[in-house]
């Protein structure tokens, strides 16, 4: 990798612990490299992974997300969320292929300035190694992340596992940890499809084909997908050419 | 044994399975005075009717045709539904048996859910729905099908994470997750098992790819695709891709006639008709020219109107029909699927397809058969609950009764007519019972408006936020508040919610309110319900309407609120338009003169006369030769070996001797008057028309029977080595050397069926041919036995007798309509036939000392008496009942039944079965002492009417009349109440009641009427 690649990372920190590190860094005068530009936030929990999307698509090539410990955060159990958020951002990144490797979490406390520099120094490296990210040839999948990142469905499933698994459901059960990640992958899956495909579908009638040349998925994914869409009104049949329907979002 | 209980004896009848057949169970004995618990395992009642698209062979839309008696059902004050459930034990016996039944949770209160859907929409976990046969996705919170009944969501908590996200969005407060399985205890006297069947899994087959791709597809996937309510709204598409395909494959016997993979050696009697159907509802859908094949073995289109169903589908849709067994689908990149298969001719073909179906047949499930264990049901081989052919609906246990695709694999009106018939054997033994735990609704006599104004009550539904989250509701309430009459108006979260119907009662008696409007959901699902909370004080049902505004307006209008707020508005000015205008109906009842006359003694008129009389009422058995016993009299065994005449004797003998039958042999009907409840018969001597007796009774069924054809054909009648089957049948009774000294026996099948003079298939020859071959086999075995067919339609478990047949050595020799046998005798008393041999492709020729004719059934000629009814004839001479699927036992003027084979050629066990059934639907008229009449129906002013016959000519049902009074009758009790002949009225002389002129014009005049009053 050439040298002269100043890469520029989105750096959210929380206020208590690597806000804190961070500084402590600097009294220190412990040096890490200049890509970073940070955002402080009261808890690493504050980070909705929508900013991460938008971080991306306004042109920074990774996002650094860093936090108390586990166990020492100010808020109790915030970045418990953030765990679960990022998780699944990762996925959704590795599924758009824009890859998880953008997006990084690390825990640096308030005396930790020197893992604080060396989780940056680290961090920049990897997103050095990935190269620049382009958000222009990433533009389908991007608008996909936020679409599918924007859904009650996947917004309600992020973190409430551990209040199902480790507390107890409705039911007064625990539920089933393989069963919650099963619907919870099956979620994630599901969103990020029909995310890109009604991309694919606002902008105008289009094949099942051609939804499939677009987005990458499978011709019969697009199909299943196609169908959950409809039933829940955001896809229609719109013309039918040859023996081939055309699809469309509703007006 | 049956003594011991007899005072225990428990008015009640638990059904087993809640699809077409149990639910016609439990409707036929909770009309006739029995209270039925009705258990399914499943969320809602339906079974799988449900999920088809149309049903043959008249193209009906299933749904439609369904959903009434789904509504019947539903909301019958003796039918306790009870979803959810199984049952775990029966205990006791006959008259008094103990059930005891598990009823699983459904963490959502039917009482309280209103199926507004907002559960589902916010639950984030997704399951396969295997309503649409897991083509589409439904939510962990879900609700079988739009129509369902009870009309409620349910939770299936395999699949729930528990997360909440539901209770957060009910707003009616229904969900309720403590729920647990609870075990309960009920009584009855007697069981109806109606489980059904479910549809065999072809991902057995490898060959036919149907795991490995998604456009192979089973018949029932493919119904799925065809509805309208379906994955695909009724667009046919196929899967992979969703193109359009121009060309299906059917694959006819995938997991039926197969004991190489499927190990089912039975034919599942219906996927030939389904197959059918489906290529030709495809080319109906199809907006270019759909190329549809079906790949056969044999075409088994043995019902009424079935033959010429497929006729239509090869000549008049172009549907091509391929005799062979395809032993490849092989899928291609494109989505496509390349058949190998060897037709007739021999050779190897190979043909791509857009798409494939397979008939997949019908299979009994584990828990089916692990009922019938738990119950101590005895099941044949084929895993079908075992019956005998003289009493078909009994199970191996006493009071336990069978009826549908538990019993063995059959179509829908097979099923209705079992299930009637099962009704009619559950209660046969319970009738001093009858009517002992029914309940009846006391009610307070109506109140008289008639003098005073209207004054109007509007109650406007939010339906939690489905109606109030798009239109304005507080708009709307304000709105009705201004119009004409309205003196009061509210909106409520829910209007149908338990404590809003008692707030409504209690407003009307305050405010004095005379009609009532609510603008809420469907009048198809919620108008009975309203109309009973109004009479429960005081309020004739009929001064009620209703507003479309949700299902109609704001679920079809989101995205427009305003407008939805206007079209609201508009919707309630012309329910209180209408509302102004409304009258009381009275409910009239009318005696019922509770005898049955039955015409015909054959098994059926034998079995329907038997039945009437232990259900404990008088049976007038009326039959015009001298003797009773019918065409069953000429037969030896039923198809599974049970002998025919002991059992013919032992009716006769019966029937006799029960004081409640009065017999008259060689007597005729005359004459017959009255309607429902109230006919008077003249009946007269077959030697002396003079010689009349008149008799009264309520319902009546015609059992007119049959004869075997007399062929011209073969010689017939001239050399006596050429039989039919009855005279077969009496050789063989007979002991006749002839038969025993054959050395080589000939059977020609369809000899006078699916002609083109007598289109239709007879039903039975096959299996009666079969049947014989196999009888002269075992009086001398060296026999060569040939049977020269065109198709071998031994449908449902008579497969069997085919299978055995081939292996015995019997030999099938196939021919085309067009190239049929040849008999030559003219040399002397030599027969020699020739037959072109369809395997070999060439004539053979054989000197036969037998040949037997498959000769057609016929309908006994019977003009002048269908006259007398005025039942209708189809063009073969067959009687014709109300609906081929859901009413085979009705005729479709009320009161009159068919049973036997003067509907359609048909073995003993399902003429006795359609007796059976006929006496459970006339139970329906003669176990009331009165019968309530409809109260919409249309109503003559003689003054006006110029018996012009207008009316006579438009009734779809034959009701007016114009007797000597000298104006249009129409009798109250037949009227079916559609308005056509009130439209038709050249001189206005007929109204139809609640749907009058001014009534339905007021509705649209009001749309453009502006209130001037506000």
């Amino acid at each position: 990798m050439n040298d002269s690649y100043k890469p520029k990372i989105l750096a959210f920190l929380c206020n208590w612990c690597s806000y804190a590190g961070a500084d402590l860094a600097g009294v220190s005068r412990i040096q890490y490299p200049p890509f970073i530009r940070v955002v402080r936030v009261m808890c690493s929990g504050r980070v909705d992974p929508l900013f991460i999307v938008n971080a991306l698509k306004e042109g920074f090539d990774g996002v650094l997300v860093s936090g108390c410990h586990i166990g020492d955060c100010h808020y109790l159990e915030g970045n418990k969320y953030t765990v679960k958020r990022m998780e699944i951002l990762a996925q959704l990144l590795d599924l758009s292929g824009i890859g998880r490797k953008r997006v990084h979490l690390r825990w640096a406390s308030a005396a930790e300035a020197k893992p604080f520099a060396d989780n940056v120094i680290e961090v920049s490296n990897i997103i050095k190694e990935a190269g620049p990210f382009n958000a222009k040839d990433h533009e389908m999948a991007l608008n996909a992340l936020t679409r599918a990142l924007s859904t009650t469905r996947l917004r309600w499933l992020v973190g409430i596992d551990r209040h199902l698994t480790e507390n107890e459901n409705v039911y007064h059960e625990k539920t089933d940890p393989i069963l919650f990640e099963k619907v919870k992958n099956d979620a994630i899956t599901a969103e990020y499809q029909k995310a890109l495909i009604q991309e694919a579908l606002s902008k105008g009638p289009v094949t099942v084909r051609e939804m499939a040349d677009q987005t990458g998925i499978a011709i019969y994914t697009v199909s299943k997908r196609l169908n959950e869409l409809e039933l829940g009104g955001m896809a229609d049949l719109k013309s039918c050419e040859g023996n081939t329907p055309r699809f469309a979002s509703p007006v | 044994m049956s003594t011991k209980g007899t005072n225990n004896k428990v008015g009640s009848v638990m059904v087993v399975g809640a699809g077409v057949a149990g639910i016609q169970a439990s409707l036929d004995m909770a009309n006739a005075g029995y209270y039925v618990h009705l258990v399914d395992s499943s969320s809602s009642v339906g079974g799988l009717m449900a999920q088809l698209d149309k049903t043959f062979p008249t193209n009906d839309c299933a749904m439609c045709v369904i959903s009434p008696f789904l509504v019947e059902v539903g909301r019958h004050l003796n039918i306790n539904i009870i979803p959810n459930s199984e049952l775990e034990s029966l205990e006791g016996e006959a008259g008094a048996f103990t059930a005891k039944l598990k009823n699983n949770p459904r963490y959502i209160d039917s009482v309280k859910c209103t199926a507004c859907g907002q559960c589902r929409q916010v639950c984030p976990v997704t399951a396969v729905n295997e309503f649409d046969c897991r083509l589409d996705l439904r939510k962990a919170t879900f609700i079988k099908f739009p129509q369902a009944v009870p009309l409620s969501y349910t939770i299936d908590k395999n699949v729930c994470i528990g997360c909440g996200m539901c209770e957060k969005a009910c707003l009616a407060g229904a969900i309720s997750y403590s729920d647990q399985a609870r075990f309960s205890e009920i009584k009855v006297g007697a069981v109806v098992l109606a489980m059904g069947n479910e549809l065999f899994d072809p991902s057995l087959f490898d060959t036919y790819a149907y795991s490995r791709h998604p456009n192979v597809v089973t018949s029932l996937e493919f119904e799925r695709i065809l509805s309208a309510s379906g994955p695909y709204k009724g667009h046919l598409m196929r899967p992979y891709d969703r193109e359009v395909p121009q060309k299906i494959a059917w694959l006819q016997c995938i997991g039926s006639r197969d004991i190489n993979h499927a190990d089912h050696s039975y034919c599942s009697s219906v996927c030939c008709m389904y197959s059918i159907k489906q290529s030709m509802i495809a080319k109906e859908h199809a907006e270019t020219p759909l190329d549809a094949a079906i790949f056969y073995m044999d075409m088994r289109t043995h019902g009424k109107e079935f033959e010429r169903y497929r006729e239509r589908a090869e000549k008049g849709s172009g549907v091509r029909f391929i005799r062979s067994r395809v032993h490849t689908v092989e899928p291609l990149d494109d989505g496509g699927l390349k058949l190998k298969y060897i037709p007739e001719s021999g050779e190897v073909l190979e043909e791509v397809f857009d798409m494939v179906v397979l008939a997949a047949g019908f299979a009994t499930s584990k828990d089916t058969k692990a009922l019938a264990q738990r119950l101590g049901i005895n099941l044949n081989a084929h895993s079908y609950a075992q019956t005998s052919d003289l009493t078909p609906v009994s199970t191996s246990r006493e009071g336990v009764f069978v009826c549908g695709t538990f019993q063995s694999p059959k179509d829908i009106p097979q099923s209705v007519m079992e299930a009637s018939a099962a009704a009619a054997g559950a209660t046969q033994n319970l009738s001093e019972q009858r009517w002992s735990l029914t309940l009846t609704k006391e009610l307070p006599a109506e109140k008289n408006f008639s003098e005073e104004e209207p004054k109007i009550g509007v109650f406007v539904c939010n339906c939690g936020i489905n109606i109030g989250g798009v239109a304005d509701v507080p708009a709307v309430r304000e709105y009705a508040k201004t119009l004409p009459n309205v003196i009061h108006a509210e909106d409520n979260l829910f209007t149908c919610s338990q404590d809003t119907q008692e707030n409504i009662k209690k407003i009307i008696l305050e405010k004095g309110i005379n009609r009532v409007v609510v603008a809420s959901c469907s009048p198809r699902t919620h108008e009975p319900l309203f109309q009973e909370t109004i009479r429960e004080i005081g309020l004739n049902p009929y001064l009620f309407e209703m507003a479309n505004i949700r299902d109609q307006n704001t679920w079809v209008h989101m995205k427009t609120p305003q407008r939805a707020t206007d079209k609201a508005k508009d919707l309630v000015r012309m329910a209180v338009a209408k509302a102004a205008l409304l009258e009381s109906l009275p409910q009239v009842t009318l005696d019922v003169t509770q005898a049955v006359l039955v015409v015909g003694g054959g098994v059926a008129g034998l079995e329907a006369a038997l039945g009437v009389a232990r259900q404990g009422f008088v049976a007038f058995l009326v039959e015009r030769s001298n003797e009773l016993g019918g065409m069953a009299l000429g037969l030896n065994a039923t198809w599974q070996g049970e002998p025919v005449l002991p059992y013919v004797m032992q009716l006769i003998e019966d029937a006799k001797k029960n004081e409640r039958i009065k017999i008259f042999l060689e007597t005729e009907v005359g004459h017959v008057t009255g309607t429902i409840g109230n006919f008077t018969t003249t009946l007269k001597s077959a030697n002396n028309p003079l010689d009349t007796k008149v008799i009264n009774h309520g319902a009546a069924i015609l059992a007119t029977g049959g004869k075997e054809y007399k062929p011209h054909e073969y010689f017939y009648g001239k050399n006596p080595k050429i039989l039919t089957h009855f005279d077969l049948d009496a050789a063989v009774r007979n002991n006749d050397k002839a038969l025993k000294d054959s050395k080589i026996a000939v059977f020609i099948q369809c000899v006078g069926s699916r002609t083109e003079e007598r289109a239709y298939c007879s039903r039975v020859c096959c299996i009666h041919s079969i049947k014989s071959a196999l009888i002269l086999k075992k009086l001398n075995p060296e026999m060569q036995i040939f049977i020269i067919y065109r198709d071998i339609r031994t449908y449902g478990l008579r497969e069997d007798l085919y299978k055995e047949a081939r292996q015995q050595g019997i030999r099938f020799i196939r021919y085309n309509k067009d190239n049929p046998p040849v008999i030559d005798s003219d040399n002397g008393q030599e027969l020699k036939l020739t037959v072109k041999d369809h395997i070999l492709q060439r004539p053979i020729e054989m000197n036969p000392d037998l040949v037997v004719l498959a000769a057609a059934i016929l309908p006994n000629e019977n003009k002048t008496l269908f006259e007398h009814f005025k039942v209708p004839a189809n063009s073969d001479g067959f009687l014709v009942e109300a609906h081929a699927k859901l009413r085979p036992v009705d005729f479709a003027s009320e009161g009159l039944f068919l049973a036997g084979i003067a509907h359609y050629p048909k073995s003993i066990d399902e003429s006795i079965a359609q007796a059976k059934a006929a006496v459970s639907r006339a139970m329906r008229i003669v176990s009331k002492n009165t019968i309530a009449v409809d109260s919409v129906i249309a109503s003559v002013n003689p003054d006006r009417c110029a018996a012009c016959l207008t009316c006579v000519r438009t009734c779809p049902y034959n009701v007016p009349r114009v007797g000597e009074e000298g104006y249009a009758i129409i009798e109250p009790s037949d009227c079916h109440g559609c308005g056509c002949c009130v439209s038709e009225c050249p001189g206005k002389a007929i109204t139809l009641k609640h749907f009058t002129d001014d009534q339905i014009n007021a509705k649209t005049d009001a749309l453009f009427y502006i209130e001037a009053s506000c």
